[in-house]
């Protein structure tokens, strides 16, 4: 159907990948579009429903399966869809609207929805959004009850019918067919966009995506937004096939059915969902007996791939990733791309922290720290444990609000506690524990590290337009060229969690490095890495300020320190011991016992 | 009309409250919220009507036989679906796993039950002639057998945190688990009794709501949101927030299902639920928590 | 020979990918302090998690004669192996009393009482406050309560992790003296510690631990330590250890 259909987890774009995935989605909208040459209504209408729950899925799939979001009611949105669509088409609320405006209005009342039931998803976890979820589905039950004007309660009320060209019969089947067609094309180029990558950003490595300037809140809005607008239009085409439709209609065990179809199919493709959604729809029918018991089956497969392959049936055939990987591979950093990478036009600034404090409950984490960062300069900042440095890092990354002090750049004040904004200051930075997308591949995980520089719309990555393909272009590009500077180059296409550990601290680098950053904050980059591998490391970093990046580098191994830094700032408890150069910290007495003991 | 509003919306709020402490009891000793909640409330119901009603053995043994299969059922809750999602990296698991185990329960309870609410017997027998009778007579025990479970339950956890050592081992565990490790604490069984714990008080609820709510499988999922309200009202993990929110949500329900009707009900508990996570995560009485460095 | 208490050989241990120790080999004798120095993020908290049985780990750990290997933190404690975590977590919401309770959990009845007393009296000023909640309690007094419920089990080895942090010096004399008073009472003691001159004060062997091994052994009456530790520390390449016995 699409060129774009190739899933992000699938990868690197290999030609293989891509065509396997094109040619998955030829057949199936083939078989599709033959169908009806079966002339079996039986078999027309097992479509239309799987088709009609595709349309609900797909959407679904990019809250669940890619944002990792756990909606498991999303079948009031089913039902609110349904109900605006058959009320405004029977004349329950003014006059009868045409069915085709009906379901378009049943789209947008399930957009509004999505977002509102989408709210506790920007600040809360997991549980509270799913039980927002379950709680909204029980709510639009009761109501459907309660509300007879218009649902007609209990009794129920009847189901649009829409006119030529999609009248009853295979009509109907080709607008579910179209529909479904369509959600498929909307979602999946979402998917492999750079939204669809700060999707899976988003759920599985949370602040690493908000140090790369995705703003969580906006981009979740936009997607329950879609969401809600294709379960609304599911549900208006359920009406439609139901004929008469009463609150029993939307069981919240129907939830069950879009959220393991999902999860069969794997979290972050498109292909896999599609297909487990239209397995889950058939199956029943040709298994009667087995009728009764689906939901039983359906719950208890969800927990068998909870507690055994939480990744989806997917991921166990995900053979291509299965190859085994060179042994003994080297890092090799190629330091003269760095300019190329970097491209820093003028230099000459300046992060300066003056008097911050900041505490934990009664804990003092700092006490009054005064700190510069200057463009061009590696200043290292060590201490004994819990004497302040990564929380220093996390302030000057807008994770903590200090409660008094100040922070400035190039002289301006810089906000606290608005970490994604630290992205278009170009102030980049890495975790004591790399935070990566393991499903991904090292390639895309880069590429999230260059989302701010994309300038497509949601609408146009949506809609396929030029620009999000110029986008792509430019962002891969540039996540190659990262790759090549740290020396990661030849496992581009490789799963992250595949990667050692040492890679992951490298692929960190690169992924900071697509901001092309004024300044760049390491938090601990050698631990765990051995002394070759420290020491190319040390290189890396060193080039990197030449070219006129300020660094930030907080690290334990002293010889690292020594060795690259102009400016070393010792603390202890919150405070600065010493601030000099390497030379005058190590000979620094106090330092040296209070580091030494640590 | 008043007095329905108070009775009807006290021993709602009741039974809301108790589900509020089943959630807690299982969050305190293993961070997890657990979907099956509303389940336990649910059996309480059925498994009550089934044994008395139908197998036809008397209230006392068919109370003690319900809560003994609560109790079975949080054990099986933790080792299936607790136990090896804590051990897992994607922790957050649990909310799948518990629904998962809930709505299999639920799905078997729909099938061998059936689907239709049905009514669940008179536990004590009260001769309305009697003196006795006259007085016990005059609120209907419907009404207030959950209130007497909420009283008894808020009692008994009170001298089980206060004056058992076992207890005192919860709030630990509840507190500070690596620590509680460290010290040799059985963490493991210390779990595996709290489930149990809960799913004692989640059958006592509906088992004592049941000539209310009857014996119904859909209750689950109305209990499961129901029963969380409170919860995220109070404060996770607050006993005393559940209770006083769980009654609160009962007589708000009530009140405003006479006095507006059902759909404003509804409307009204979502949008103040939605609310509250929004503005204040932590619980309306709960303080926000002081991180550990 | 006597079997050491502790015995520790080949030990490897790690977070997920991370490994962070490898081939440490470590004993403890009956009744001795030791001290376990070392850089930041050099692994001192991972390697006594690993033996108090917090961290999953591989090699072999022989603690009275006994193969430890693979035991929780039960069976280490109930063994006499007691571990004092870092950074006084207590139990706030409990008093210091039920805090000190709970140390002695499974133990008989009848027994606890008597120990708990056993435990307060080597602190008195926490010994007034029993019936206080801990959250009440100043920081060192917090720690102070930490290591009495390492002593509640007498235990044959007791692991202090960084007991002086955040302390005030006299405090920090006073849970150190504590150490001393242990080890005259037979307990032997692991000591991870920043103030470095007062462990090598106090302990009658050191370890220094860099980059996940051993880098030196030594007796705390050997001469010219403290620049050998530092040489240890900053020395460019682990795999060429400075100073070994």
């Amino acid at each position: 159907m699409t060129d774009t259909t190739a899933p992000a987890r699938a990868g690197g774009m290999s030609w293989l990948g891509r065509l396997e995935g094109r040619l998955s989605w030829i057949l199936l909208g083939l078989a599709g579009l033959a169908l009806p040459l079966l002339d079996d209504s039986y078999i027309g209408t097992i479509a239309e429903r799987a088709f009609i729950y595709w349309v609900l899925s797909a959407g679904l799939n990019l809250v669940v399966g890619y944002a990792g979001q756990i909606a498991i009611g999303w079948v009031s949105m089913l039902a609110l869809g349904a109900y605006t669509t058959a009320a405004l088409a029977a004349g329950r609320v003014g006059p009868e609207w045409n069915p085709y405006l009906a379901l378009a209005a049943g789209g947008a009342i399930g957009a509004v929805f999505g977002v509102i039931v989408g709210l506790p998803a920007l600040r809360l976890r997991t549980f509270y959004f799913a039980m927002t979820t379950l709680g909204f589905a029980t709510i639009v039950t009761q109501v459907a009850l309660a509300w007879k004007d218009v649902t007609g309660g209990g009794v129920g009320t009847p189901g649009p019918v829409f006119p030529w060209p999609f009248e009853p019969g295979w009509g109907f089947y080709y607008l579910c067919f179209i529909l479904a067609a369509l959600a498929t094309w909307i979602t999946a180029n979402i998917g492999s966009s750079r939204y669809g990558r700060a999707l899976v950003a988003i759920r599985d490595a949370e602040v690493a995506a908000e140090a790369s300037g995705i703003a969580k809140p906006r981009i979740l809005m936009l997607v329950f937004l879609l969401a809600g607008a294709l379960g609304g239009v599911a549900g208006g085409l359920f009406a439609s096939l139901q004929s008469y439709i009463t609150p029993d209609a939307f069981t919240f065990e129907m939830s069950v059915l879009f959220f393991i179809a999902i999860l069969i199919g794997g979290r972050g493709s498109i292909l896999g969902p599609a297909l487990g959604t239209i397995l889950l729809t058939a199956l029943p029918e040709f298994a009667a007996p087995l009728v009764q018991w689906s939901t039983f089956l359906y719950a208890a497969l969800l927990l068998l791939i909870v507690l055994l392959v939480p990744g989806g049936i997917a991921d166990l055939l995900d053979f291509k990733n299965r190859r085994p990987l060179t042994q003994h591979r080297e890092i090799v950093p190629r330091i003269e791309l760095l300019p190329r990478v970097l491209d820093q036009a003028e230099g000459g600034h300046a992060i300066e922290l003056a008097a911050i404090a900041l505490h934990f409950g009664g804990v003092r984490a700092i006490d009054g720290l005064d700190l510069e960062i200057h463009s061009g300069e590696v200043h290292g900042l060590i201490g004994p444990n819990g004497s302040g440095k990564t929380t220093t890092l996390n302030v000057i990354s807008g994770y903590y609000a200090p409660s008094s002090g100040t922070l400035r750049l190039d002289g301006a004040p810089l906000p606290f506690e608005e970490p994604h904004a630290r992205a278009n200051h170009r102030i980049a930075r890495t975790f004591q524990t790399p935070r990566l997308v393991g499903a991904a591949s090292v390639l895309q995980n880069v590429m999230i590290g260059g989302t701010v520089h994309g300038e497509a719309s949601f609408a146009e990555a949506m809609l396929s337009l030029p620009r999000h393909h110029r986008d792509e272009r430019h962002l891969r590009q540039a996540a190659m060229l990262a790759l090549a500077t740290v020396g990661l180059e030849s496992l581009a296409n490789v799963r992250a969690d595949r990667l050692q550990h040492s890679e992951l601290r490298f692929m960190e680098i690169a992924r900071a490095l697509m901001l092309r950053p004024a300044f760049l904050l390491l938090d601990e980059p050698a631990a765990g890495l051995s002394t070759e591998e420290i020491r190319r490391l040390g290189a890396l970093i060193k080039a990197i300020s030449r070219e006129g990046t300020g660094v930030l580098l907080v690290e334990h191994h002293a010889d690292l320190i020594f060795d690259i830094c102009d400016r070393v700032t010792v603390l202890n408890l919150g405070k600065v011991l010493a601030a000099g150069t390497p030379a005058e910290i190590r000979s620094h007495r106090e330092v040296v016992s209070a580091y030494l003991g640590a | 009309m008043f007095e329905s509003i108070v009775s009807y919306g006290l021993a709602v709020g009741a039974v809301y409250a108790l589900i509020g402490i089943t959630y807690n009891v299982m969050y305190s000793a293993s961070r997890v919220f657990s979907f099956t909640a509303g389940m336990l409330g649910m059996l309480g119901g059925v498994l009550g009507a089934l044994f008395i009603n139908k197998w036809g053995f008397n209230a006392a043994l068919g109370f003690v036989l319900v809560l003994a299969c609560g109790a079975v059922l949080g054990l099986v809750t933790e080792v299936l679906t607790v136990r090896p999602v804590l051990k897992s990296i994607e922790q957050h698991l649990y909310v799948l796993s518990t629904l998962a185990f809930a709505l299999m329960v639920q799905q078997v309870t729909a099938i061998e039950w059936g689907t239709e609410a049905q009514p669940f017997p008179v536990l004590i027998p009260i001769d309305a002639s009697s003196p006795a009778g006259s007085i016990w007579g005059i609120v209907d025990q419907k009404f207030w057998l959950p209130v007497l479970a909420c009283i008894v339950t808020i009692g008994g956890l009170e001298f089980l945190y206060r004056r058992t050592l076992i207890g005192r081992a919860f709030l630990a565990i509840a507190e500070d688990s690596y620590a509680a490790r460290a010290l040799g604490l059985p963490e493991t069984q210390l779990r595996l009794a709290s489930f149990a714990l809960a799913g004692v008080i989640g059958t006592l609820a509906g088992f004592t709501g049941a000539q209310m709510l009857l014996a119904f499988f859909g209750n689950q999922s109305i209990l499961n949101f129901y029963g969380f309200v409170p919860v995220a009202l109070g404060g996770m993990g607050s006993n005393r927030g559940a209770v006083i929110g769980g009654l609160a949500l009962g007589l708000f329900q009530q009140a405003a299902n006479f006095l507006v009707g059902g759909i404003f009900a509804a409307v009204a508990v979502f949008a103040v639920f939605i609310a509250v996570l929004l503005l204040r995560p932590e619980g309306l009485a709960g303080a926000p928590a002081a991180r550990r460095v | 020979m006597i079997e050491p208490l502790l015995e520790v050989k080949g030990l490897a241990a790690g977070y997920g990918k991370i490994g962070v120790l490898q081939g440490i080999d470590l004993t403890i004798g009956k009744a001795e302090i030791v001290a376990l120095l070392g850089p930041n993020g050099a692994g001192k908290t991972t390697l006594l998690k690993a033996v108090s049985g917090l961290l999953p780990c591989t090699g072999s750990i022989r603690f009275g004669g006994k193969d430890m290997s693979g035991a929780g933190p039960r069976e280490a404690v109930r063994e006499g192996l007691v571990h004092v975590v870092e950074g006084h977590r207590v139990f706030t919401q409990l008093t210091v009393h039920d805090n000190l309770l709970l140390a002695g959990y499974g133990m008989p009845r009848r027994e606890i009482g008597p120990r708990v007393e056993e435990a307060l009296a080597f602190f008195p000023e926490i010994a007034a406050k029993r019936a206080d909640r801990a959250i009440t309690l100043s920081g060192g007094q917090q720690q102070m309560l930490a290591v009495a419920q390492g002593l509640v089990r007498r235990p044959r080895l007791l692991m202090l992790d960084e007991p002086s942090a955040g302390l005030s010096p006299v405090l920090v004399d006073r849970v150190l003296a504590a150490a001393a008073r242990l080890r005259e009472a037979g307990t032997a003691v692991l000591l991870v510690e920043q103030l470095i001159e007062k462990a090598l004060a106090l302990a009658d062997r050191v370890y220094a631990l860099a980059r996940g091994a051993i880098v030196l052994q030594a007796r705390t009456d050997e001469p010219d330590l403290p620049n050998r530790l530092e040489h240890a520390y900053f020395g460019q390449d682990v795999s060429a250890p400075l100073a070994s016995p």
